[in-house]
């Protein structure tokens, strides 16, 4: 059989075999086939939407806080300030063990290990090692703010109304 | 050969089938929903800041958490329906619609923008609209998969119910159903058909046979409580159009409804899921305290039956006021008024007298074991008032000849026909008896069918004709029936020797015989428990006999019960036993099973004994 096989390929001058031809295509299914079974259990280890309140959050409309308010979301675990036209969603999670730190016009102040933070959320006395994160605070087309815990962003990029 | 050339085939289908399997895991429509939204608010977006936010986002799922209707629920449905928020979408086609805002649901408009009063991120979606909130693909979301007991109220209706009533089941009206989870005020407005359900069940007289925890106290029926948590909205509508299509024993009646009128029984019984999301666990609490004898969920009075003064008055005009009060003609006729279930009252006057219709009131089975008539809880004086009234229907019905008096007062119930399939007769049991039975009908003499007439039979629907009816017209209407539906001449009847007295004396002993007996060759038919309800019974018509309707039992004499037992009833499934080997004193033994089963009531039976002497 094999000898035929050679006479044919002699004959068309082709340089490859049939027989090669067949074991690259099987072994191009079956490696692709273990490649694509691998990269799905991969993408499978991270869920794609996990129990818990969500990421984010609607909190309210603007005129809602008005300007020189400073006040914490309990639920939400965010302090919400707005000085004029701009305004900041602030986490209130002390950046040293996760206590809920207090709000007060100069500032934060946790109730735990005494960490301090000034009205930006920036560390000014304590063991805290990192100031307080800002999140992403943005207009929903329905006239709502909207925070997204998801998204944290530098501090002091304040959003204007 | 052949071998690698398979291998090769077989490997690249795996690689299709890996491919396949893959794009269904990690592709999804709401994906694309979720781009094509952002691209469109992104050209929508009036500046650079709003542009961003957007250009910024990228699909995930997206799900509203809510705990306060009872077990924690998880609404993904903005995952498809991401604009549901976004006044900008309104006119947009779904999923990308924005969900209509709507003073009637509560929303205002607060310098020309609308403020929902129901917000999502509170209140979630399945709350209202049902469906299963988890799923995200539109087959799963929306319920329409049968095992999902809660489709998408009003619009999603599954593959596998009825298809002469799958239309009947749309309608955004169903949705009231979900608002009277926590709206359980009697007279909402916002819930017009679940508020005129409510009515229907007192009007239609519902609640004579059905309990519904707060609203009506009915033992004959299953308890509807929570009927709205247990089944899916066409089984309420099959069970309320058509009661015997899912339980073929069921005597619940066939009421005349309107489309209209299903539809709010249908949507008032949905809303009965025997809870109440407005109260939080902690009234549910108070209110266990404040009533210890029951643990309820529901802080609703009793309605309807039960009033909160005792009304003393039992006159005649009070009892009028009650028969439409309590929707009696929902089933009965009297005069104009026609149920079209329950026989006529319209001269109930001259066949009961006040005792047999108190007695009959409090227990209807006491007298006709096998009625459909519900005991209604209402207080004695009612009763007494009610009686009062059926008594001054006491107006003698125009009578003619035969043929007249078949048609007004026989046609209800034996049927124009006179097979026994008047109007009524489905919801009577005993059926009205076949008078083209002429088996039956040739095998009885004339003064037992003139007995039966004039005295009625005891312990069934059969009332006694004396008062209204002389002897002529009695005569008159047995002729027209054998000349128009037995059409069989009549011959002499054979007379047999049976005898007057059981000559077997009453005796532990004998009774037990009996059993044995009737246990052995009478039980395919009567029933274990004697009841006429054995396994043969629902093919056989007419009915085996009730063995335990004392009213009836009592009253018949040894004599007809030995005929009936030895050599059979004609016309009927009942054989003559005297050719499968009983003798007379086995016949007696069983005559004295059967009366000894019913000797207990007999002191009832002697209390209504003024019936026979009508």
């Amino acid at each position: 059989m094999s000898d035929k096989h050679n006479a044919q390929e002699v004959e068309s001058g082709e340089p490859v075999s049939r027989r090669k031809v067949l074991a690259w295509l099987t072994s191009m299914g079956l490696f692709g086939s273990a490649i694509v079974s691998i990269v799905s259990n991969l993408v499978f280890i991270k869920p794609r939407a996990t129990y818990g309140k969500p990421t984010r959050f609607a909190i309210g409309t603007p005129e809602q806080f008005p300007p020189g308010t400073r006040i914490a979301l309990g639920d939400q675990k965010v302090a919400v300030i707005r000085e004029g036209d701009k305004m900041a969603a602030i986490s209130v999670v002390c950046t040293h063990l996760g206590c809920i730190v207090g709000v007060a016009d100069t500032g934060f102040a946790c109730p735990c290990h005494g960490s301090r933070f000034d009205q930006d959320g920036n560390v000014t006395g304590g063991p805290a090692p990192k100031p307080l994160p800002w999140y992403e605070l943005s207009l929903a087309p329905n006239g709502e703010l909207e925070v997204d815990k998801g998204k944290e962003i530098e501090s002091g990029k304040w959003f204007t109304v | 050969m052949k071998m690698r050339l398979s291998l090769a085939i077989a490997s690249l289908a795996i690689l299709v089938v890996h491919g396949f399997v893959f794009y269904q895991q990690f592709f999804h429509k709401w994906e694309n929903y979720q781009q094509s939204y952002f691209d469109q608010a992104k050209t929508l977006a009036k500046n650079d800041a709003e542009k961003e936010t957007f250009a910024g986002r990228s699909p995930k799922i997206e799900q509203i958490m809510v705990t306060q209707f009872g077990s924690e629920r998880v609404d993904r449905c903005t995952t498809c329906h991401i604009a549901s928020d976004d006044p900008r979408f309104l006119n947009s086609p779904h999923p990308y619609k924005t969900h209509p805002y709507s003073e009637a649901l509560g929303d205002k408009q607060v310098d020309g923008r609308w403020e929902r009063r129901h917000k999502f991120s509170d209140m979630g979606c399945t709350v209202c609209h049902d469906g299963q909130g988890r799923g995200l693909t539109e087959f799963y979301a929306h319920g329409e998969d049968e095992f999902w007991n809660d489709p998408l109220m009003g619009y999603v209706t599954q593959e596998n119910w009825r298809a002469d009533f799958k239309d009947k089941l749309k309608g955004k009206e169903f949705m009231e159903a979900n608002c009277a989870q926590c709206h359980t005020e009697k007279n909402f407005k916002a819930t017009p058909m679940v508020n005129k359900g409510r009515e229907l069940f007192q009007s239609k007289n519902c609640y004579g046979c059905h309990r519904i925890e707060g609203i009506s106290n009915g033992t004959l029926g299953p308890d509807l409580s929570d009927v709205g948590k247990k089944w899916k909205i066409d089984y309420l509508h099959e069970s309320i159009v058509d009661p015997r299509a899912n339980s073929a024993t069921s005597f619940m009646p066939k009421f005349n409804l309107t489309n209209e009128e299903v539809k709010a029984l249908t949507i008032f019984l949905k809303s009965r899921r025997g809870f109440n999301y407005a109260e939080t666990t902690l009234d549910r609490y108070r209110a266990t305290l404040k009533k210890p004898s029951s643990n309820s969920a529901m802080v609703q009075p009793t309605e309807g039956n039960q009033p909160t003064t005792l009304n003393t008055d039992t006159s005649a005009n009070y009892g009028g006021q009650l028969f439409t009060e309590r929707a009696c003609a929902a089933c009965h006729k009297l005069g104009e008024l026609d149920g079209g279930i329950a026989p006529d009252l319209s001269f109930e006057g001259l066949m009961k007298d006040e005792q047999w219709l108190v007695a009959h009131f409090k227990n209807p089975r006491s007298l006709v074991p096998d009625s459909n008539m519900p005991s209604f809880g209402f207080p004695d004086t009612e009763f007494k008032a009610l009686s009062a009234y059926l008594l001054t229907q006491n107006k003698v019905p125009p009578t003619g000849n035969g043929q007249e008096i078949y048609q007004n007062l026989c046609l209800r119930c034996h049927g124009e026909k006179g097979d026994g399939h008047g109007m009524i007769a489905t919801y009577l049991d005993p059926y009205p008896r076949d008078f083209t039975n002429a088996g039956f009908m040739s095998s009885k003499t004339d003064e037992r069918l003139t007995a039966s007439i004039k005295n009625g039979v005891p312990g069934t629907s059969m009332p006694s004709w004396a008062k209204v009816l002389n002897e002529q017209q009695i005569k008159d209407v047995l002729t027209y029936i054998n000349q128009n539906f037995t059409k069989e001449t009549r011959t002499d009847i054979k007379q047999r020797d049976v005898p007057e007295q059981n000559p077997v004396a009453m005796s532990p002993e004998s009774v037990t015989r009996g059993e044995s007996i009737y246990l052995q060759r009478c039980t395919g038919c009567h029933g274990r428990k004697a009841d006429g309800k054995g396994p043969n019974s629902l093919d056989i018509l007419p009915r085996p006999r009730n063995l335990l309707n004392a009213e009836f039992v009592t009253r018949t004499n040894d004599r007809r019960l030995f005929e009936s037992i030895l050599y059979g009833v004609q016309g009927t499934a009942m054989p003559p036993w005297i050719d499968y080997g009983l003798s007379k004193d086995d016949v007696g033994d069983l005559v004295n099973y059967i009366r000894n089963l019913n000797k207990n009531k007999q002191n009832l039976v002697a209390a209504n004994a003024y019936v026979s002497s009508h």
